[in-house]
C-alpha cells in the first residue's frame, strides 16, 4: 500500500508518466497473458503425466491451436493420417 | 538473382515473400522518416544560437514522445505479427521435394510418384556459357510446377547447410539426421537462384540452388526425360 501511495504521489506532480505507465504495464500484461495461454492450452505442454501424458497425440485436425488465423480455414481441414 | 550494388531485397516470386517485402518497405519508410527527423532536430540544437543555465522540463512534451513512439511501434508488430502467422499456416502440397545438402553440393529427390533423384553441382567459372551467372547457376535444377503448392524437405548428408532462395522467400537450415520443412508457391515461371547459408567448409559459397518454375505440361515432360536419363 505504501508503495502504490508513494507512486501515486509522484505520478500527481509529474502527470508524463502515467502513458508510461500504460504501456509498459500494457506489455507486460500482454507477455503474461501469452505466456499463460502457452503454458495451459498449448499442445505440447503437459501439466498431468498421470492422465494427460501426450496431449499432442489428442488434437483434431480441425483443431486451431495457434492464436490468429489470417488466412487458414480450419473447419475445412481433413484428417489424412492414420490414428496413433 | 540479385544485381550488382542492389540495395533492396530481390523481386518476389511467391506471395510469402511478396507481404514479406510490402512490410520490409513499410518498416524502412517509418525508420527512414525517423532517422530524418532525428538528424533535423540535431542539426538545429547543434546550430541554435540559444542557450540555458537552468534545468528545462515540460510534462506535456513528455507525454508526446511517450505515447507518439508507442503507437509507431504497435503500427509496425501489427502488420509483423500478421506476416508471422501467415508463414506458419497449414498448406496442402501438390509435390513434395527433398533437398540433401552435401559437401558440396545439393541433391534433389522427387519420390511421391516415381523414383527420381539427382545432383545439382555448381557450373564451374570456366565453363559458363555466355549469358549464365557466375557461382550461381547449377548443371540440374530443381524444376517445379508454376502455381502449385511445394512442400520441401530440407537435410543434409554431413554438415550443417542451409536451403536458401531469397527470392521465393525461403530459408531452411540442413542438419544432418533432422527433417525440416518448407513450404511455398511460385506465383510466376522464372530462374530463381540461392545460396547455401550456413557454414560447411571450403566450397560453401559454390554450392547454389537453382529453382526454375514451369507450366505443369513442362513439369511433367521434364520429370519423363530425367528418369530415361537415369
Amino acid at each position: 500500500m505504501s508503495l502504490l501511495a508513494t507512486v501515486g504521489k509522484q505520478l500527481k506532480s509529474h502527470p508524463a508518466l502515467i502513458p508510461l505507465f500504460i504501456f509498459i504495464g500494457g506489455g507486460a500484461t500482454m507477455s503474461v497473458m501469452y505466456l499463460g495461454r502457452l503454458a495451459l492450452k498449448n499442445p505440447d505442454v503437459s501439466w498431468d503425466r498421470k492422465n494427460n501424458p501426450e496431449p499432442w497425440n489428442k488434437m483434431e485436425p480441425t483443431q486451431q491451436y495457434k492464436l490468429f488465423a489470417i488466412n487458414m480455414d480450419y473447419s475445412k481441414l481433413k484428417k489424412d493420417r492414420p490414428d496413433f | 538473382m540479385a544485381q550488382y550494388t542492389q540495395l533492396g531485397l530481390q523481386d518476389a516470386a511467391s506471395p510469402l515473400m511478396e507481404e514479406l517485402l510490402h512490410f520490409h518497405d513499410h518498416a524502412l519508410m517509418i525508420i527512414t522518416l525517423i532517422s530524418a527527423f532525428v538528424l533535423y532536430i540535431i542539426l538545429t540544437m547543434v546550430t541554435a544560437k540559444t542557450t540555458d543555465k537552468y534545468i528545462l522540463d515540460s510534462q506535456e512534451v513528455e507525454i508526446i514522445w511517450t505515447v507518439l513512439p508507442a503507437i509507431i511501434l504497435v503500427l509496425i508488430a501489427l502488420p509483423s505479427l500478421r506476416i508471422l502467422y501467415l508463414l506458419d499456416e497449414i498448406n496442402d502440397p501438390h509435390l513434395t521435394i527433398k533437398a540433401m545438402g552435401h559437401q558440396w553440393y545439393w541433391s534433389y529427390e522427387y519420390t511421391d510418384y516415381e523414383d527420381l533423384g539427382f545432383d545439382s553441382y555448381m557450373v564451374p567459372t570456366q565453363d559458363l556459357t555466355p549469358g549464365q551467372f557466375r557461382l550461381l547457376e547449377a548443371d540440374h535444377r530443381m524444376v517445379i510446377p508454376v502455381e502449385s503448392p511445394i512442400r520441401v524437405l530440407v537435410s543434409a548428408e554431413d554438415v550443417l547447410h542451409s536451403w536458401a532462395v531469397p527470392s521465393l522467400g525461403v530459408k531452411m537450415d540442413a542438419v544432418p539426421g533432422r527433417l525440416n520443412q518448407v513450404a511455398f508457391v511460385a506465383s510466376r515461371p522464372g530462374v530463381f537462384f540461392g545460396q547455401c547459408s550456413e557454414i560447411c567448409g571450403a566450397n560453401h559459397s559454390f554450392m547454389p540452388i537453382v529453382v526454375e518454375a514451369v507450366p505443369l505440361e513442362h513439369f511433367e515432360n521434364w520429370s519423363s526425360l530425367m528418369l530415361e536419363d537415369a
